[in-house]
Order: C-alpha cells, then structure tokens, then sequence
C-alpha cells in the first residue's frame, strides 16, 4: 500500500543509496517499511572513535509531519541518553521539522555524540562525569565503543 | 449613575411612587458600598465572536492590513490596538518579525527551488513540484499544497491553530488563517481550526474568559482582571473571575492555590508521621512525596506557567509545554533555564546541616500543630455548608407545614429562604477566611483580622441557630440578625480583600 509517509521513506532510501553521508548508514527492515536499523560510526577524534552504534528508527503514517521514534539498540554511555536507548534531542521532539530526513536525523544524533547537551540530562551520571571527571567519562565510553563491536559481531553472526 | 436613576430623578412623582427605590436609603455606587461588587457581562459565542470581528476590522482598516493578518497581529499583542497601532506606525517591519509573522531575515530564494523552472522538488515529499501548485509564506520556504495540507492536519490534531508554524527547518514564521485555511481539505477540520482559534482568541484577551462550568459556552466579559466572584448566568456556576477556581474571598488566588495544594497533598502526613513517630526525617517523607501529581495520574501535571494540563508521555524530563512553549522541570516545575548545568539538583536530597534533628522533631510538631488547626475549621465550615443545605430542605418542609396549619401565608415565609441563602454566602467567606489566617503573618494586623474573624463566626452561629428555630413572631429579630451578620462580613471583606 503506498501512503505520503511510505513514498517519502522510500525516497529517504534512495537518497541515503545516492548520496550517502559519512559515518551514517541505514535500510528498513526486510518486511516493513515503516522500521529501519541504522549504524552510526563513533565520530574520528572523539572518544567514540571506533564505536559501531546500532539504532532502530520507527515511523508512522504522519511521518514526515511527525518525528519518528529514535532509539539505540547498542549500549550507550552519553549525557543524552536514556538507559533504554531514548535519545533526548530537540529536533526529534519540538524543533522538528518536516524537512528532515532519515540522513538528516542520523548525522544529527552522530555530532550530538561528542557535543553533549548537559542541560538536557537523560543519563545524570554521564553528565556528571562530562562535567566533573572527563577523564572517567572517557573511560565509561571507552568501554561501550568495545562493547559495541562485540555486539555487533555476534548480531552479524546471527543474522 | 445610571441611565435608570437619572430618569427618575427628573420626575419627582416618578421617583416617590416608582417603588422600585426605597424612599430612606441612600442610592450609592455599588462600587464603593459593595467590596464584593464586580461588573460582568455574561456573553455566547456569537456575541464574542462579533466583539473580536469589530476589532479586528478597526485595526484592519486603521493600519491597512488583511483582516487575517489584524487578527493575528492582535492575538500576539493581547488585543492591544493602541500598542501595535502605534508600533506598526513607528517601525511595522520590527513589529511584524517580533510576532513572528515576518521572518527575522529577508527570505532567499531556496536553491532547489528557481522560478519558472518546473522541475522544482517539494523538501518535504521529495516529489516535483509545479510552481502553480507551491505555496510558501513570508519566509519564502516553498512546499507542495499537500504537504501543507497533510502539516495543518497533523497539526490541527494536536489541538494547534493560531501557533502552527512554517515547516523550514528551524523557521518560526506562522501561518495566518487565511493561509491555513484554503488549505484544509475536510470541512470537520476546517471547524476544529476555528474553534481551537476561537479558543486561542479569548484566552489571550485580557478582558475575556471561558466559564469554567462544565459543558458551558459562556464568555464571561469583564472590564479588568480581578478576584472577584462571577456568577454564570447561563450554567449558575460561582468562581473567582481571575483563577478560575472557587471563589476565595478574602483569600487571594496565590495562596488559596497553595493553600488546596497543601490540603490534598501528603507533606503533611510526612509532618504527622514525623511528629508523631521516632526517628524519621521529614525530607525524606517530602522527596517521595507527589508533589507533582494530580489526582492519581503520576503522568500528568499543569504547566507553571499557563496551567494547562499535561501528560508526559516520553522518558524526557526537559518538558516543553505544547500550548505556550514554557520549558519546564518535570521534576520540581521549576523554570527550565534556572536549572543551569546543575542536573536534578531538584530531586536532590538536600541537607540542612544548621537544624539538629531534634528541634526539626520539634518543628514538625509544631508545624503540624498550627496546620491542623486551621484545616479543621476549614473543613468544619466545609460540612456545616453541606449540613445547612439539608436545613434547607428541611426549611421549604416546615413552611409547608406551617402554611398548611394556617400560620401564615407561603409569602410571609419567604423572609426564611433568603436568611438561609445570606446563611450560606457568609458561611462560606468565612471558610475561606481560614486559609488567609493561615499565611497571615503575626502582627497587629493579623490580630485585627483574627477579631473580626471571631466575631463574624459568633454572629453566624447565631444566625444559624435563630434560622433553625423561627417563628413568625421572630422575624423582626431573624432580620436584625441577618443585617449583622452581613454587616460583619462586608467590614471584614472591605479591610482584607485586596485585589
């Protein structure tokens, strides 16, 4: 069945196979058009540098007047992010604008990685840590961007 | 003076047997006598809507703007004409952006959009677009008309109209009616637009306000905004013009709002169980407290600023409030911006290490002490309202009775259901005189208060009691008694009702 959302996704698709950004690169899932998975690369020169992030992104119909849901599958220690992978971020909330896309929402949260909103709290020890102690910060991402190859490997292995 | 009374007073004979006037009372303004007096005008939406369309015309001609773009100009200002006339003369592109009619910066032309050139691409579908079937607003942000359409749409179900704002990316421009309008495919949608604009309109009119009843379309007009009662005349229902609530008089809206906060939530259990039991520490009863619940929804609180309800339905904390844009805390409410970098600084356990805890023990004692005493004769004054409604019941029998037994005529009784009635209106003032007690600093001033409080609470007891047990006999006393009682509360109301 073709709906505004479901043709705009697919443009979103073609997009992302023409021109792909760097360091981000999403599909939608075999069966359903309207779930994508997505990876995000750690950003060079950051702390998570190397990391391998996996996200899922799901629509609706009112997509693209509504933000989808965005949420790492991958563990994830930042200041912006919820224990259960939810990402606080003004533009998949109320900045939001219909001019977004798939491309565009995933090179946003790949900077929001190393310029953390502290102001925006989701994960109170992460921002602490940024704030007070960056060298333990580093630390704590240093171990989710190992984390995220060897949960990467064994979900490739699977699939 | 009236229309009414300067007739009268041009015909003497008019005015003796007119009968309307008692001939030995002094006709003053209601204002000065009456502490309580307040002029309202009860409108329907019809009338409401002809008020804002007068406005809107007179601005629309006096500045030469579309009538669409006069409504939403006066929207923004609060209805202010003389403001934005004035601004709009002085200098109306600074006065057009600051309302976000006009973008900030002049529009571009956006690349992927030439005129002329069919092959143009909507941002938004990502399909072609032909140029007759674009549409853009001051900003220049070109998209197709569906996707216009489809952004009403979604937008309009979020219960959004006169704030609906251009798709661009980070562009605030909005969208007038006339705009949004033309656009809307199905006519139920075009209705929800103008009635959530409707809405929208008499909320930001200072001089206007929805009747809190339930199910009542009545626009309740008055000319400032004060704490006094207002009586629909279409649903009856009684609240106080400036919060909304029940009406409070003396009490002020701030403090009766803390003051039923207070009483519904459990920060005074935490007081009780920590007067009452060993080794507890108050702040840790008020941290788990619900402090920010209403009723039994964990999920939902009023925005701080503008008090519409809201439902947190995401994981995020920073809470943005859909209706006027407040960023808030969710929680301590507090404003979002003074939280700083310090993170939930609100939920924070806070140690006070300058009181020991025995005299906090000592603290909550008293504390509770001084609480319980002023909620206990709220609340009693609360029942005894309840309780004399059944009296009245009971009145409307014994006149029937009394008739029936040939004492009197029902018109020679009727002198019982206004005492009744004046009963009631002051029973109630002084329940509510028990809040403003509460918060009332010590001082002469509260000494003063506490007197006239005293005596208007024996002299309604008395009335109570001598409207319980009348006769046709006591009549004249019943009816001295009621002149006190309202005497004492219109002595009261004038020293301490400030607003």
């Amino acid at each position: 069945m073709s709906t505004p959302a479901r043709r705009r996704l697919m443009r979103d698709f073609k997009r992302l196979q023409q021109d792909p950004p760097a360091g981000v690169s999403a599909a939608p899932t075999e069966n359903n058009i309207m779930i994508w998975n997505a990876v995000i690369f750690g950003p060079h020169d950051t702390p998570f540098e190397d990391g391998t992030f996996k996200l899922t992104l799901e629509f609706t119909e009112e997509y693209p007047n509504k933000p989808p849901t965005v949420k790492f599958v991958s563990k994830m220690f930042h200041p912006n992010v919820y224990a259960d992978g939810g990402i606080c971020l003004d533009i998949l909330q109320n900045r939001w604008s219909p001019t977004y896309d798939v491309a565009a929402i995933l090179t946003s949260i790949q900077s929001l990685l190393d310029e953390p909103n502290p102001n925006s709290p989701a994960n109170s020890l992460a921002a602490q840590l940024y704030q007070e102690n960056r060298r333990e910060y580093e630390k704590r991402v240093a171990a989710i961007v190992e984390q995220s190859w060897l949960n990467f490997q064994v979900s490739a292995t699977i699939d | 003076m009236s229309d009414e009374e300067m007739e009268f007073s041009d015909d003497d004979y008019d005015d003796y047997y007119g009968g309307e006037y008692d001939g030995d009372v002094d006709h003053v303004d209601p204002q000065k006598n009456d502490p309580e007096y307040f002029h309202v005008a009860c409108l329907t939406d019809t009338e409401v809507e002809r008020l804002l369309n007068e406005s809107v015309e007179q601005l629309s001609n006096s500045i030469q703007v579309t009538p669409s773009l006069a409504k939403l100009l006066l929207h923004m200002y609060n209805w202010n004409q003389i403001e934005i006339v004035a601004g709009y003369r002085q200098d109306c592109h600074k006065m057009l952006t600051s309302v976000h009619i006009k973008p900030a910066t002049p529009p571009q032309q956006m690349t992927n959009n030439q005129q002329g050139e069919s092959e143009a691409t909507c941002p938004v579908c990502l399909a072609p677009m032909s140029p007759d079937y674009a549409s853009h607003l001051t900003c220049g942000h070109t998209f197709c008309k569906d996707c216009w359409s489809m952004h009403f749409e979604v937008q309009i179900k979020q219960g959004m109209s006169t704030g609906i704002e251009c798709m661009g990316n980070s562009c605030q421009v909005l969208a007038p009616e006339d705009f949004v309008v033309p656009l809307l495919k199905r006519p139920r949608l075009k209705e929800k637009y103008q009635q959530y604009a409707f809405s929208d309109y008499v909320r930001s009119h200072p001089q206007l306000r929805f009747c809190p009843g339930p199910n009542c379309n009545i626009v309740i007009q008055a000319k400032e905004c004060r704490a006094k009662r207002v009586t629909c005349t279409a649903c009856k229902s009684q609240f106080c013009y400036k919060c909304g609530g029940d009406y409070h008089a003396p009490t002020d809206c701030e403090t009766i709002r803390c003051w039923l906060t207070k009483c519904a939530d459990d920060s005074e259990t935490a007081n009780y169980i920590s007067a009452h039991t060993k080794d507890v520490n108050i702040d840790s009863f008020q941290a788990v407290g619900p402090c920010k619940t209403v009723g039994e929804y964990e999920e939902i609180a009023y925005c701080p600023k503008c008090h519409i309800c809201i439902e947190k339905n995401g994981g995020c904390n920073h809470m943005q409030c859909f209706n006027c844009k407040h960023d808030f805390c969710w929680m301590c409410l507090g404003c979002w911006k003074t939280h700083g970098s310090e993170y939930y600084e609100c939920s924070r356990y806070k140690e006070n290490p300058n009181i020991a805890h025995e005299s906090a023990h000592a603290q909550a004692r008293e504390a509770l002490k001084k609480y319980l005493h002023y909620y206990e004769r709220w609340e009693n004054h609360s029942k005894s309202l309840k309780l004399e409604e059944e009296t009245l019941a009971k009145i409307r029998e014994r006149i029937q009775n009394k008739v029936m037994a040939g004492t009197g005529t029902w018109i020679d009784w009727q002198y019982l259901l206004d005492a009744a009635a004046l009963l009631a209106r002051c029973r109630y003032t002084l329940q509510n005189t028990y809040p403003f007690a509460y918060y009332l600093e010590s001082g002469p001033r509260k000494d003063l208060f506490e007197y006239q409080q005293a005596q208007l609470e024996a002299e309604i007891e008395n009335l109570s009691w001598k409207i319980e047990r009348a006769e046709m006999t006591d009549r004249g006393d019943l009816e001295n008694q009621m002149d006190i009682v309202e005497k004492r509360r219109t002595t009261l109301l004038t020293d301490f009702l400030q607003v």
